[in-house]
């Protein structure tokens, strides 16, 4: 299945090739935030606010087709 | 109600032929005061709009001193101040901006220790600091001191932005964040860069917030993270809730003293 996903801030370089951050991400059906969090190989030492069509979502949420993904880290310089 | 002179009439003009501000709105700002944690590329531009507004009291926390890779942000220091202690540097250009402002200097950083006095002076804090243990201590002694709070921070091109008043329904970083990530997980500026206007746009911000605060106006950035990435030129609004079991400001805290976390090797 196909969803779309949003990285931010320093995330963004995962998906450079992409639209700077923006990208189409085949998963396999069934997956779960977490699993698309490993697939990205985003490191699991940062907190992340997961939203998923407009909505705070856990990382244990199901994704399905065609759901927006937004992952947003914190961002610590100033 | 203040008598104001004839010179804080012209001053303040365009803020008292406002509706929302007023000549009460302006005699609030000048009985404020508002306490910036680090005087770098957040903190001076907050202080820099904060001060030409007339808030009353500023107090400017930061132990570093002056340097040339700060210049190309951070907007109130200038060549000639490199070596200074930051908050003189800032001190100089405010007094000399707008003598209405008294500012109140803290040349040191803030601990567990001597966070909660420092804040407890003031009416807003703003955090300006760079770098996740100062977040995460600044969120959990203004949660802990009911002290209202911009939090932001900026990366490369881009920002994030929230408000936090602690109390109610607002969520704290705490909330967005239950802890700081690992040290050297999420780079700092001086890693990873950042372009020097980033600062100014989500700084002024935060003046913003202090002000529309001050004034009780508008609807402030509580419940809400503001993201601003400057490549796309994009605004994003995220609506975020309180967590039940949050650390530091749920029914029953798990956080009972401040917490002094580790600095990456990194930041120092």
């Amino acid at each position: 299945m196909e969803v779309e996903v949003r990285l931010f801030a320093t995330l963004r370089s995962i998906l450079a090739k992409e639209d700077r951050g923006v990208g189409i991400v085949d998963i396999e059906e069934g997956s779960s935030v977490d699993d698309l969090i490993e697939y990205l190989e985003i490191p699991r030492d940062i907190p992340l606010i997961i939203m998923i069509n407009g909505q705070r979502k856990s990382e244990e949420s199901l994704l399905k087709e065609g759901d927006r993904v937004g992952i947003f880290p914190p961002v610590g310089g100033g | 109600m203040m008598d104001f002179s004839n010179e804080q009439l012209q001053r303040y003009s365009r803020h008292i032929i406002l509706q929302d501000v007023g000549v009460e709105g302006q005699e609030k700002l000048l009985k404020s005061s508002v306490l910036i944690i680090g005087t770098g590329g957040l903190g001076t531009p907050a202080a820099q709009f904060l001060a030409a507004a007339g808030v009353g009291k500023v107090g400017l926390v930061d132990a570093d001193k002056v340097e040339l890779s700060n210049l190309q942000r951070q907007v109130l220091h200038h060549t000639t101040d490199v070596g200074k202690l930051k908050v003189e540097s800032a001190k100089e250009k405010i007094n000399s901006m707008n003598p209405d402002v008294e500012v109140k200097t803290y040349p040191y950083y803030l601990t567990s220790q001597n966070i909660k006095e420092v804040i407890r002076e003031y009416d807003f804090v703003i955090d300006g600091t760079d770098n996740f243990p100062a977040k995460f201590l600044i969120n959990d002694a203004c949660v802990i001191e009911g002290k209202p709070l911009s939090h932001a921070g900026i990366i490369k091109f881009g920002g994030q932005v929230t408000t936090i008043v602690p109390g109610g329904d607002t969520p704290c970083y705490r909330c967005m964040f239950p802890q700081p990530p690992k040290p050297g997980s999420v780079p700092s500026c001086k890693e990873a860069g950042v372009i020097g206007v980033m600062g100014g746009v989500v700084g002024t911000i935060q003046a913003t917030e202090a002000i529309k605060y001050i004034l009780d106006k508008g609807e402030l950035l509580t419940g809400k993270l503001l993201t601003y990435d400057a490549l796309k030129m994009e605004f994003r609004k995220i609506n975020l809730k309180k967590r039940d079991n949050c650390g530091i400001c749920s029914d029953d805290p798990e956080i009972k003293e401040l917490i002094d976390y580790e600095q990456g090797a990194c930041e120092l």
